[in-house]
C-alpha cells in the first residue's frame, strides 16, 4: 500500500522525521494497525489515543500522575490555550529560551509524542468568521483571530513533533454554501503552503515539526484541488493527515493512504470510535473521556465486551457507572473488576463516592486516572482484535453487549469556563448519516458568553462555581478575608 | 482531683533541647509510625488532602494529617466509617491521623450553634433540623473514625470576647467535658486523647486550666482557642505561659497555626504541633509560599517568569527535570491558576512540601543548637529590612532570649 516513491523521498529527510509503519491492513475503508514511531519518543501504535489537553495538562491531571499513572506516549495539545495575551503582547510561552519551550512550559517527558493544533478538540464556534488570512479562536480571555503566518512561527517557535496544518472550518455554521466550502479548500491549501515553507527555512540540524494535513468536512469534488495539490506537490512534505469527517475516510485520495490519520471527528461514544476505527481511523483524542470524569462517571467497558449471558437476552449493559449514586457508598470494591489503574488499585467506590458528594478535587483526579486507564486498555483490545481478524464480529458484539451511549450525567461537575464547552451531543447516539457539518461541532449553541451551559435539565446543570474549580468547597470554612471577590477572573469578559 | 492514670498509645523521645529559647526536638511514636516533632500537619479536611492523592501527600514528606470530624461526622457519616473500618482505610491513608472534636467548626460554621452543659446545639446543615454534639458523641465520632490523635470537644469562644464571666465559664466547661470525654473513650490503647486548654487571653485563666488538664494526665495536651483573630503578643504571651506549666515528656499542639512566622517563634516558646488550612487553601489563589514571603503567582508579574515557584525549593515541582523534577515555572502557575484544577495541585503540593520542609530544618538546628542563628536568618530572609520585622515576633523571641534586632 506504501507508495514507493513517496519512501524514497521520505529517506531524503532529516532522520529525525515521524514513521509510520503499517502493521497490517486489509482494504481501503477497513481497521489496520500501525505504529507511529520518531527517534526519542515512545512508539505509539495505531489505533491509539492521545491525551486531549487543557492548558498544557489533561485535565485533573498534574504532571506528577501523569508520569506516574497515565500510561499516555502522545498528548494532543492546541495553540488557543498558550495565546491569549496576543496581539498586544507577546504570549509568554515564546519568551522561553532554549529548545522544546511548549515540552518544558507544560512539563511533559522528553519521550512523549507532542502534537499540535489550533484549536481545541472540540473546538467552540467563534462568533467571528474566518478571513482568507486568520482563522478564529477562543482563548481563556475571548475570541481572537490568529493568522497562518502567526501560526507557523508558532509552530516553528515551539518545536512540537507534529504540527497539525489551520484548516478554515466554519465551526457552529449549519449550512455551508457551496461558494464558502470552495474558499474553505482554497485557504486551508494556502495555509498548509505556508507552513510547509516555513519548516524549510529551519535548519537541517535543528528539529523539524512533522505536518499532518487537515482533510475538511466537505465532499470531495469540493476539495478537490486541495487534494490534488496535496497529493501532487505536497504528499512528500507532509507525515499525516487530520480527518475531520470520518464518514469521507472514502474520499481520501489514494496517494496518503500511507499517512497516519488523526480523528478531529469527535467520537461521542466508545461505538463511536470504533466506528472510525472500522473505516481506517488511526489516532483520536478522546473528549469524552474528561466530559465522563467531570460528570462522576466510572466508565467501564472492554473490548471485545464479555460473553454476553444468554438468560438476559435485552438488556444492555452500562458503558459507565455513575459514582454520584449513593448505593456506592459502602461498596468497598475497585471501580471496574480487573482495572489496574492507581484509582483501583489503592481505593474503592465508597471513597470516590465521598470524594464527589463531598465536591472534594481528588474525586475527579481518581475518575479521571480510571478513565484513561480504561480506554488504554480498550485500545490494545481493539489492536488485539484486528490482529486476530475478529474485529468486525467484536465490534458487532460489542454492539449488542453494550448501551449505545454513556449513562447521563447526574452529578454536578467541576466548573466550566467558557473554553472548556463540551461538545453536547456526547452521549447521544452516533447519527448514521448526518450532515457533515453537524457532527463537526455537534450541537453546541452558545446562548450567551456568561458562562452558562445549555443543558437539557437546568436543576443539573452544570456548576458555575469558582469555589468549585479552585476546590474551595469548604467556603463556609474560609475567614472573611479571603473570598471569591478576591479571585480576578478575567473569563468571558472579552 | 487525684490524676486518673491513662493509657496511652504513644511515645514521645525528646531528642534535643535548644539551650537559649524553649524550643525541642522529638520523635513522636503513634500507631501509625513515627513522626518528627516539631510537626506541621496538612488538613485534609474531608478525608482528602484538595486533589492531592494519598501517595502525592506522603511525597511530601506527610505522615501525620488532619481529618475534621465535624465534616466527617455529616459526610461520611459515622455508620460508613464503622461499615468501612475507620479514615485510615476509607482514604487508604496508611500514616497517622489527627481528628479534632467538631467543636471548633460548630461554633466557626454555624452562626446559631448554642453551647450548654450537654453539649454543643446547631441545626443541621442538610435539612435545618436541630442536632446535639455532646463529649460522648464526638469521641464516638472519633472513635469510629479511629484517629490516632483524637482531640476532646472543648467550648470555644473568641479569644476576643471582652466577657471574663463566659470565658471563665467556657474554660471551666472544658474541664469538665475533658473528663466525660476520656470517660467515653472506648480505645485508649490505641488512640490518644489530647486535652485542649482554654481560657482565651486571661493567663490566669490559662494557668489554672493547665493545670486542671495535666492532672487529667491525657498523653498530649493542645493550646485551644487562639488564631481567632487576636493580637500576636496576646498570642505568645499565651503559648509562653501554658508551655512553661506543662510536663516536659508530652507533645504540645497548638491549634490552627500555620504562617511561617508563626510556626518558628512558637517553637522557640516550646511548642511541637502546629495544623492550619491556610497553605493548602491559599495555594489554591494561587499564592506561593517562598523563604522570601508569599507570592500570588496569579499577578501578571509572573507571566513570564520562567524559574522554579521558589529557587533552591526540593519539591517535586521545583526541581528541574534534570533531576527527577516535574520542572514546573512561575510562569506555569500563572498559567494554569484558577483555570484548572491541576494548577491547584501543583502549588498546594508545592505549599505542603514548604511548610514539612521548614519543620524539617527547625528540627536540625534545634538538635544541632543552633536554633537562635536559624531564627535569625528566617527573619532575614523574610524580611529585607530589620525595620520590617514584626514587633510581635521580635518581643516574643527577645522574651526568650533572642535578639533579632543585635547582630
Amino acid at each position: 500500500m506504501t507508495d514507493p516513491a513517496s519512501l524514497s523521498h521520505l529517506s531524503d529527510l532529516p532522520p529525525e522525521m515521524l514513521e509510520f509503519t503499517i502493521l497490517k491492513s486489509t482494504t481501503a475503508l477497513a481497521p489496520r494497525l500501525g505504529r507511529v514511531s520518531l527517534p526519542g519518543r515512545k512508539d505509539i501504535l495505531t489505533p491509539g489515543f492521545l491525551g486531549n489537553t487543557s492548558r498544557g495538562a489533561i485535565p485533573h491531571i498534574s504532571q506528577d500522575n501523569f508520569r506516574k499513572c497515565v500510561g499516555l506516549n502522545g498528548i494532543y495539545v492546541p495553540i488557543e490555550d498558550f495565546i491569549e495575551k496576543m496581539p498586544h503582547q507577546t504570549p509568554p510561552v515564546f519568551q522561553i529560551n532554549g529548545s522544546d519551550p511548549l515540552r518544558r512550559f507544560i512539563a511533559l517527558p522528553k519521550d512523549r509524542l507532542l502534537v499540535l493544533g489550533a484549536r481545541r478538540n472540540p473546538p467552540i464556534p467563534s462568533p467571528a468568521a474566518n478571513t482568507n488570512t486568520e482563522v478564529a479562536l477562543l482563548t481563556s480571555v475571548g475570541f481572537r483571530s490568529m493568522s497562518s503566518e502567526y501560526y507557523t512561527a508558532a509552530a516553528r517557535k515551539l518545536q512540537p513533533d507534529i504540527v497539525v496544518g489551520l484548516a478554515d472550518i466554519p465551526f457552529g455554521q449549519e449550512a455551508v454554501g457551496t461558494r464558502r466550502k470552495d474558499k474553505m479548500s482554497d485557504r486551508t491549501e494556502t495555509w498548509m503552503r505556508d507552513l510547509i515553507a516555513k519548516r524549510n527555512t529551519i535548519d537541517k540540524e535543528e528539529s523539524r515539526y512533522s505536518i499532518f494535513a487537515p482533510i475538511l468536512p466537505i465532499e470531495r469534488d469540493l476539495q478537490s484541488w486541495y487534494l490534488e495539490h496535496l497529493v501532487d506537490d505536497m504528499a512528500d512534505k507532509i507525515q499525516g493527515v487530520g480527518i475531520y469527517d470520518s464518514f469521507l475516510l472514502d474520499s481520501l485520495p489514494e496517494e496518503l493512504h500511507h499517512l497516519p490519520r488523526l480523528s478531529f471527528d469527535t467520537p461521542s461514544s466508545p461505538q463511536a470510535l470504533l466506528r472510525q476505527i472500522d473505516l481506517g481511523m488511526d489516532l483520536f483524542t478522546v473528549p469524552f473521556i474528561s466530559d465522563a470524569s467531570d460528570a462522576g462517571i466510572a466508565l467501564n467497558f472492554t473490548f471485545p465486551a464479555p460473553r454476553k449471558f444468554s438468560d438476559e437476552p435485552n438488556s444492555r449493559q452500562s458503558l459507565g457507572i455513575d459514582m454520584w449514586q449513593t448505593e456506592h457508598a459502602l461498596s468497598m470494591t475497585t471501580l471496574t473488576e480487573t482495572c489496574k489503574c492507581y484509582a483501583c488499585t489503592k481505593h474503592h467506590r465508597a471513597y470516590i463516592q465521598h470524594l464527589l458528594s463531598a465536591k472534594e478535587m481528588l474525586g475527579w483526579v481518581l475518575i479521571q486516572i480510571h478513565n484513561h486507564t480504561i480506554l488504554d486498555s480498550f485500545f490494545a483490545g481493539i489492536r488485539h482484535s484486528i490482529e486476530n481478524g475478529t474485529f468486525e464480529e467484536d465490534f458487532t458484539d460489542f454492539n449488542a453487549y453494550y448501551e449505545p451511549t454513556l449513562p447521563e450525567k447526574t452529578g454536578q461537575g467541576p466548573r466550566v469556563r467558557g473554553y472548556q464547552f463540551k461538545s453536547a451531543d456526547h452521549g447521544k447516539p452516533a447519527k448514521k448519516n448526518p450532515k457533515a457539518f453537524r457532527q463537526l461541532n455537534g450541537e453546541v449553541k452558545l446562548h450567551a458568553i456568561h458562562g452558562q451551559q445549555p443543558n437539557k435539565k437546568p436543576e443539573v446543570g452544570d456548576m458555575i462555581d469558582d469555589a468549585a474549580l479552585v476546590g474551595l468547597i469548604d467556603i463556609e470554612y474560609m475567614g472573611p478575608e479571603i473570598g471569591v471577590e478576591g479571585l480576578d477572573l478575567k473569563d468571558h469578559k472579552a | 482531683m487525684a490524676p486518673v492514670p491513662m493509657p496511652s498509645a504513644l511515645t514521645f523521645e525528646l531528642l534535643g533541647k535548644c539551650s537559649v529559647t524553649k524550643a525541642r526536638a522529638a520523635t513522636l511514636i503513634l500507631p501509625h509510625g513515627p513522626v518528627p516533632l516539631p510537626i506541621f500537619m496538612p488538613v485534609a479536611t474531608q478525608a482528602s488532602l484538595k486533589g492531592l492523592t494519598p501517595e502525592q501527600l506522603e511525597d511530601q514528606g506527610c505522615k501525620l494529617c488532619l481529618n475534621n470530624t465535624y465534616h466527617l461526622g455529616l459526610k461520611p457519616g459515622q455508620a460508613t466509617l464503622d461499615a468501612i473500618g475507620g479514615a485510615h482505610k476509607f482514604q487508604s491513608w496508611p500514616h497517622n491521623i489527627l481528628t479534632d472534636s467538631g467543636g471548633f467548626q460548630m461554633v466557626s460554621l454555624l452562626k446559631l450553634a448554642k453551647v450548654t452543659e450537654e453539649g454543643v446545639q446547631f441545626l443541621s446543615p442538610h435539612d435545618g433540623t436541630p442536632m446535639l454534639l455532646t463529649p460522648e458523641h464526638s469521641i464516638s465520632l472519633q472513635n469510629s473514625i479511629g484517629s490516632d490523635i483524637i482531640m476532646q470537644l472543648d467550648d470555644v469562644i473568641a479569644t476576643t470576647s471582652p466577657d471574663l464571666a463566659r470565658m471563665t465559664e467556657a474554660m471551666e466547661r472544658s474541664v469538665r467535658w475533658l473528663d466525660r470525654c476520656i470517660q467515653a473513650h472506648k480505645y485508649p490503647e490505641r488512640q490518644n486523647l489530647f486535652c485542649i486548654i482554654q481560657g482565651g487571653l486571661d493567663l490566669d485563666l490559662r494557668r489554672r486550666c493547665t493545670a486542671e488538664m495535666v492532672a487529667r494526665g491525657t498523653p498530649g495536651i493542645a493550646i485551644g482557642g487562639l488564631s481567632g483573630g487576636e493580637e500576636k503578643d496576646a498570642y505568645c504571651k499565651v503559648v509562653d505561659t501554658c508551655t512553661g506549666l506543662l510536663p516536659e515528656k508530652k507533645p504540645r499542639y497548638v491549634m490552627g497555626v500555620g504562617y511561617p512566622e508563626d510556626l518558628v517563634v512558637s517553637v522557640a516558646l516550646g511548642a511541637d504541633m502546629f495544623d492550619c488550612v491556610w497553605p493548602t487553601r491559599t495555594a489554591r489563589f494561587g499564592n506561593a509560599i517562598t523563604h522570601q514571603g508569599v507570592l500570588n503567582l496569579r499577578n501578571a508579574a509572573y507571566a513570564e517568569d520562567f524559574g522554579p515557584i521558589e529557587d533552591g525549593c526540593e519539591c517535586i515541582c521545583c526541581r528541574s527535570q534534570e533531576i527527577g523534577g516535574l520542572g514546573i515555572t512561575r510562569a506555569y502557575i500563572y498559567h494554569v491558576t484558577a483555570k484548572e484544577t491541576v494548577g491547584a495541585h501543583l502549588l498546594t503540593m508545592h505549599n505542603v512540601y514548604y511548610q514539612l520542609n521548614l519543620m524539617k530544618r527547625v528540627r536540625e538546628a534545634i538538635m544541632e543548637d543552633r536554633y537562635p542563628a536559624f531564627l535569625r536568618k528566617f527573619f532575614r530572609q523574610l524580611h529585607d529590612d530589620k525595620s520590617k520585622y514584626p514587633n510581635w515576633a521580635v518581643d516574643a523571641l527577645r522574651g526568650v532570649g533572642v535578639d533579632l534586632m543585635s547582630d
